[in-house]
């Protein structure tokens, strides 16, 4: 081992000053309030534009002579365990255990398989309490849900990117992973907005959007989180 | 690692002391071109320097090393073949050293022998499957745990067991055929 080599590596390291722990910490703190500052934003123009200024809806007519009607109680049990989820997906997305190199490739495909999954699971089993929110609506088959969510999720997920910045191994998977947690955090926009729980319509607004945005996050992941384009 | 994420500047020697000569070896056996070792060496702690506000308290920082070394080196490795093709380089003499026969001073015939062995291990070795090669050489060459192998590989721990066998399979065959005890 040279000295020379030493000393170039040193002055290299000198040169390009990097953020400590604390200024990492602040910078994260900083992204996480611009990602739920944009999907707050997103949220309230997505439901001025289509429900005049409708954040929460808690029914409507489906049919001539035929009304959904959802009660509140429902609503906070059915947006209380998708925040419960979404809280899970962005703590597996972003948290990486006891390794600098995150989460193993398993757990990233677990919480692929498990975040849609309780996510429609949860909705349709509260839903079903309440024979009303599970009938089919025909004028809304699901793309305004899906616009929602993907609008919603845009912020959330560039932001996850920028806080989780490396993944050495398996970047793909990761930004997949980062994908899925901000469709489960559009997932709790749309469920307040949105009172139908006709599983044609929530696999089509709902849980289509999670893994859209899983496959822009796993090219996105590609991509940004690869060490070859630093 | 933990007092550098913290912010102590001089720990960065003490980091480089520590790691350094193991990168630059994995890095040299795997690349078997000694600038390009160095400047990948340089490259991943400078990407540890740069990622060091993310250190997790308690990590281990050497699977981590490895990560970054081996990614940065398969990217080395594809541009240099993109590069080849598109100039139409001539292939580097490297390959062709380890056919070379080995100084013919040696008299004793199991100097020779040894020899004419590391010579047809180490082909072997290069002739494993890159995943394999890595996994045997994380293991057995730069004593990383199978956890960490694993990690460093980004795959689980019975894939890493998996392909360091497949790796003792094959030279254990070397070992065989040159009527070596296995």
């Amino acid at each position: 081992m040279s000295a020379e080599l030493r000393a170039r590596v040193l002055a290299a390291a000198t040169a390009e000053p990097s953020p400590t722990r604390a200024a990492v910490r602040r910078r994260n703190m900083l992204i996480g309030m611009v990602a739920a500052a944009s999907g707050i934003g997103a949220f309230v123009i997505f439901a001025v534009l289509m429900s005049e200024s409708h954040l929460l809806r808690l029914g409507g007519e489906v049919v001539p002579q035929q009304r959904l009607e959802r009660p509140v109680w429902l609503v906070v049990a059915t947006v209380g365990g998708a925040l419960g989820v979404a809280a899970t997906a962005v703590w597996l997305a972003l948290g990486r255990g006891r390794s600098m190199l995150g989460r193993s490739p398993r757990w990233l495909l677990y919480g692929g398989v498990l975040i849609p999954v309780s996510l429609l699971v949860w909705k349709v089993s509260c839903s079903l309490a309440i024979g009303d929110a599970m009938v089919a609506w025909p004028e809304r088959p699901g793309e305004r849900c899906l616009s929602l969510s993907l609008l919603v999720a845009v912020g959330p997920l560039l932001s996850f990117l920028a806080i989780r910045r490396h993944a050495p191994v398996q970047p793909a998977l990761n930004g997949a992973a980062i994908g899925f947690a901000a469709g489960a955090c559009a997932w709790v926009a749309a469920d307040l907005w949105c009172p139908v729980a006709y599983v044609p319509h929530l696999l089509l607004g709902h849980v289509l959007p999670l893994f859209v945005l899983a496959g822009a996050g796993a090219l996105l992941g590609r991509t940004l989180l690869s060490l070859r384009h630093r | 690692m933990e007092r550098y994420a913290r912010g102590d500047e001089a720990a960065f020697g003490a980091l480089y002391d520590a790691l350094a000569p193991r990168l630059l070896g994995f890095l040299r056996k795997a690349t078997r071109d000694a600038c390009a070792a160095e400047d990948l060496m340089q490259l991943t702690l400078l990407h540890m320097h740069r990622a060091r506000g993310s250190f997790i308290s308690g990590a281990p920082v050497s699977a981590w090393a490895f990560a970054i070394a081996r990614r940065l080196m398969t990217d080395h490795a594809r541009r240099r073949r993109v590069e080849q093709r598109l100039f139409s380089e001539a292939r580097a003499d490297d390959d062709r050293m380890a056919y070379e026969p080995t100084a013919a001073t040696a008299a004793a015939d199991d100097v020779l022998h040894a020899r004419r062995l590391e010579v047809r291990l180490r082909q072997r070795i290069e002739a494993l499957p890159e995943l394999q090669r890595t996994a045997y050489r994380l293991l057995q060459q730069e004593g990383l745990s199978l956890k960490s192998a694993a990690e460093v590989l980004g795959t689980s721990v019975t894939a890493v067991k998996l392909r360091a066998h497949r790796a003792y399979v094959a030279l254990r065959a070397v070992l065989r055929e040159a009527g070596e005890p296995s």
